[in-house]
């Protein structure tokens, strides 16, 4: 089970990082309102959690090249490391439009 | 013993009853994985048929040969054939069939669920069928809208019976899924760790996963919906707190991981059949299975990209889009490395290498397409056109049924133990392949032209008649190389001549045996040290027929294998399966009550076919328990291992926890529609708020707390060799309260039928009921267990199987109670 987790967990978190932030997006474009340095209050809280997103890859890949936590070496080691980078690359690729975007329109 | 005697007894201990009767009462999955294969395939040639009649309504303008009531009935059941019947049936038939053979076991881990899920889509799938027959099939679309499909639109019987049979055949799916789950992980020959598997258990592993994951959202849609056509609970309607938009979101929740569902299977056929017909060794094993992962993944982020033109604003469709496009970098990964396979290797142009070549070609434009309407300002031009059924359908055919072809054809010699006679295949998969590309790249073309799908007509001045006319053509030349494959196939069963035992010369476990398979698979279980067993060791299917594995000596009529460490493939525990019984056609035939009572609005007899599922699920169960404590089995190569009935984590667990993962979605998703209409729905906030309750809370939390500490003192009372009676009873007590308080918030819910907050409340205080009601009902089972002496301190796997649904109910209930009182008690 450990050994299943170790695979799935970053994908995890970007299937439910990239969900939750679609989400927050609507909750915020239906409710939020006001401004901050001239920029829509929604913008930055997005942005806030496209960062947050981001780190908590860059941690779970981190902790997976750890040989405290790795997976023991052949397959699962590679592919668990696979699926580190997958959701990270997944993570920075689907939600870069938050970036480049307007937010509300 | 000699091999001859030792196949004799196991036949003996493993075969079905003969004749007919054999087919209501097997359990075995030999048997059922050809029985799903065969049911699958009469509903592709029904499907078939069907696809002909639109291809004859569009051959021609202003045709008159369907109106448009019997034409929408038949599109929609064409896809609604396609996809539930026949796709996702023939991934589960041929795991069923494949997989124990793979994995080097005898059966898979629960015979009686296998049987249980094909009756249930047999009779599910019969009663669509029966509906199309009587011209009262569903007419909305395979993926049935709303408003489109609401009572006031659709009055009548057609779209329900698409929502009941569906949830239906849903069962068989989830049941298959649970079972090939808890298989692929513990169910393996022993040596045989994750890095041994061969790589058709990693691809249905995932889709099984996926399966658990990816239906719940169209269960729950189904339900929904048939809850507003049937009583007014308003979930879809806008003016009554509702939104349309909602079913799409679950629909496609499931839809888009639907379609790698279909392929991923498909590509599990594609890497064992590729290697063996390039006479080499799969390339890149490890990319090809982290490239899976990664597909299944980022398909669950594509959903809404079915949605691009439904206002949705731009950021949320750029979010879609850039998941769409990262989709076809797995994709690309296992297509390269099945290309660099064939470069590596010898490829010989067998027929099953013809159809993987039809596959490449077919899958790689279908693909290319997909990449195209994932772009935002292209879909909007394409959306509902007939490029998109273009698209799908070189998608799905070049996917699945390309790959199923060399499937069928690569595993036919090891289903009937004959080899290819006739030459008929090929020109079959000639015309298959011609025909498909008539028929489909001239409807991507009519499809920019401007048609429309689902449209039952046209007039000559659009401009499309020669274009309808040619891709009905081609989808005529494509129906017969289908019903050559077919003959072919009916040839080779009864006419051709006895094949060898590993005709390709194959390098997996399924070629260990005598063809077809016998019953038991295999008289001893082999122990694996690489992932080409039979590459390694040409003769392991003689030393297994010798008894040389492990369980080699059959032993007082029981029906055994081992189970093992799911990472590490080390056996771990002994393991006896039910024997033949008609308890699971008997089941399913009283679940079907059920549902055909709320079809038809026998109100009356639901309840009791609920009480009749109930009694035959504790008889299910009950036949399982064990009155002495079993004793260490030594199971060969002098290794004696527990019984599974002493083991914590037993196989009944393990199904558990997938079970449940499948059911934690299906809540997931009905708090994201609650959250949904609350949030983004017109016609809030609804005109009376829930009244919270403080009683009613704190009992409700009190009982969830309780249960599963209870249950948790219970399993260590147990294990230190007391008899922890009176703690199951706290649970049930517990359990018992959490179920009243949900009870209370159904009855107190305001008013359903008048807005869509009052029917969410009282889904979601149902759902609570519902588990509290199952996990009661399961403490009460093991009280009684207990009192009857079928537990013991060794005898305690029932123990963590029921704490761990009271654990399930009381999170869901504790998380049910907080959304219907919290916001009105902060408030």
């Amino acid at each position: 089970m450990t050994e299943l987790l170790r695979i799935l967990l970053a994908p995890l978190v970007w299937l439910v990082s990239f969900s939750a932030i679609y989400g927050l997006h609507g909750l915020l474009c239906e409710t939020a309102e006001g401004s901050f340095a001239e920029f829509p209050v929604q913008r930055f809280v997005l942005l806030a959690a496209f960062l947050l997103a981001i780190a908590l890859q860059i941690t779970i890949l981190w902790v997976l090249y750890q040989p405290r936590f790795a997976a023991p070496a052949g397959l699962l080691r590679f592919v668990s490391r696979a699926g580190g980078w997958t959701g990270l690359v997944a993570t920075v690729w689907t939600l870069f439009p938050i970036v480049a975007l307007s937010t509300c329109t | 013993m000699r091999a001859l005697e030792r196949h004799r007894k196991l036949t003996a201990i493993w075969a079905s009853e003969t004749g007919f009767k054999g087919w209501f009462s097997t359990v075995n999955h030999n048997d059922l994985g050809r029985m799903f294969l065969f049911t699958a395939f009469f509903f592709f040639i029904i499907g078939g048929l069907l696809a002909m009649l639109i291809r004859v309504q569009l051959a021609t303008p202003n045709s008159a040969f369907a109106g448009p009531e019997i034409y929408n009935q038949i599109f929609t059941m064409h896809g609604t054939v396609m996809m539930f019947l026949f796709a996702i049936p023939t991934f589960e038939g041929l795991a069923i069939y494949l997989l124990p053979k793979l994995l080097g076991t005898r059966d898979l881990a629960f015979p009686r669920l296998t049987a249980y899920g094909f009756w249930c889509y047999a009779f599910g799938g019969t009663m669509l069928i029966v509906a199309m027959l009587f011209g009262i099939a569903p007419d909305g679309g395979w993926f049935m809208y709303p408003p489109l499909s609401s009572a006031i639109h659709s009055p009548g019987i057609n779209a329900d019976f698409w929502l009941i049979g569906i949830t239906f055949v849903e069962i068989s799916a989830i049941a298959a899924a649970v079972e090939i789950t808890v298989s692929v992980l513990k169910y393996r020959a022993p040596g045989m760790s994750l890095e041994k598997m061969p790589i058709f258990a990693w691809y249905a592993l995932i889709t099984a996963l996926m399966i658990l994951t990816g239906f719940p959202p169209l269960i729950l849609g189904s339900v929904l919906l048939e809850l507003e056509r049937a009583f007014g609970l308003p979930f879809f309607q806008a003016d009554l707190g509702g939104d349309s938009l909602l079913w799409q979101h679950l629909f496609w929740l499931f839809g888009h991981p639907e379609v790698y569902i279909i392929f991923l299977p498909a590509a599990g056929v594609i890497s064992t059949v590729l290697p063996v017909m390039c006479r080499t060794t799969l390339l890149g094993y490890g990319w090809i299975v982290s490239a899976a992962l990664a597909l299944a993944f980022l398909s669950f982020g594509l959903w809404v990209h079915h949605m691009f033109t439904t206002g949705i604003p731009h950021l949320g469709l750029a979010f879609f889009s850039a998941a769409s496009t990262l989709v076809a970098v797995p994709t690309g990964v296992q297509i390269f490395a099945w290309i660099g396979t064939m470069w590596k290797g010898r490829p010989e142009l067998h027929l099953p290498m013809l159809h993987i070549l039809g596959f490449f070609v077919t899958f790689v434009i279908g693909g290319l397409t997909g990449v195209m309407v994932a772009v935002v300002p292209f879909d909007w031009q394409a959306h509902d056109t007939a490029f998109i059924t273009a698209h799908l359908h070189y998608v799905l055919f070049g996917g699945f049924v390309f790959p199923i072809f060399a499937g069928i054809y690569y595993w036919l010699p090891h289903f009937t133990g004959r080899q290819q006679f006739f030459r008929l295949g090929e020109l079959a998969f000639a015309l298959v392949f011609v025909g498909f590309h008539v028929t489909f790249l001239a409807m991507h073309w009519v499809g920019l032209l401007g048609q429309r799908r689902r449209i039952s007509g046209y007039t000559p001045e659009d401009g499309w008649s020669v274009i309808n006319l040619i891709s009905s053509v081609g989808s005529f030349i494509l129906a017969i190389g289908i019903a050559m494959i077919l003959i072919d196939v009916l040839l080779h069963i009864f006419t051709a001549r006895r094949s060898c035992r590993n005709p390709w010369n194959a390098t997996t476990l399924e070629w260990a045996m005598i063809t077809p398979a016998p019953a038991y698979t295999f008289a001893s279980l082999p122990l694996i040290s690489c992932r080409d067993p039979l590459g390694r060791e040409p003769a392991l299917a003689t030393a297994l027929a010798r008894g040389e594995g492990y369980l080699g000596v059959p032993r007082e009529g029981l029906r055994e294998t081992l189970a093992v460490d799911s990472a590490s493939g080390r056996p771990e525990m002994h393991v006896l399966y039910p024997a033949n019984t008609r308890l699971p056609i008997v089941m399913s035939a009283v679940t079907g009550l059920f549902f055909l009572s709320l079809l038809l609005k026998f109100y009356w007899t639901v309840p009791l076919a609920l009480v009749g599922v109930i009694i035959l699920a504790w008889r299910w169960v009950w036949s399982l328990g064990l009155r002495d404590d079993p004793a260490m089995q030594p199971v060969g190569h002098d290794l004696t291992l527990p019984s599974a009935a002493t083991a914590e984590r037993a196989p009944g667990w393990w199904g558990s926890v997938f079970l449940l993962t499948a059911n934690g979605t299906f809540f997931g998703a009905l708090l994201f529609g609650f959250a949904f209409l609350w949030t983004v729905a017109p016609g809030w906030p609804p005109p009376v708020w829930f009244k919270p309750s403080v009683l009613e809370f704190a009992l409700g939390v009190a009982g969830a707390v309780i249960a599963p500490l209870a249950m948790r003192r219970a399993i260590r009372k147990n294990r230190a060799g007391d008899t922890p009676f009176s703690n199951v009873l706290i649970a049930l007590f517990g359990i018992a309260v959490l179920g009243i308080t949900c009870a209370a918030l159904m009855m107190r819910a305001p008013a359903p039928t008048s807005h869509a907050y009052g029917a969410t409340l009282l889904v979601l205080g149902g759902y609570g009921l519902f588990h509290a009601t199952v996990a009661a009902l399961m403490s009460g089972f093991l009280a009684t267990q207990m009192r009857l002496g079928f537990t013991s301190a060794k005898r305690r796997a029932a123990f963590p199987i029921v704490a761990l649904w009271v654990k399930y109910a009381s999170i869901t209930g504790l998380i049910i109670l907080s959304a219907a009182h919290l916001p009105g008690m902060l408030s």
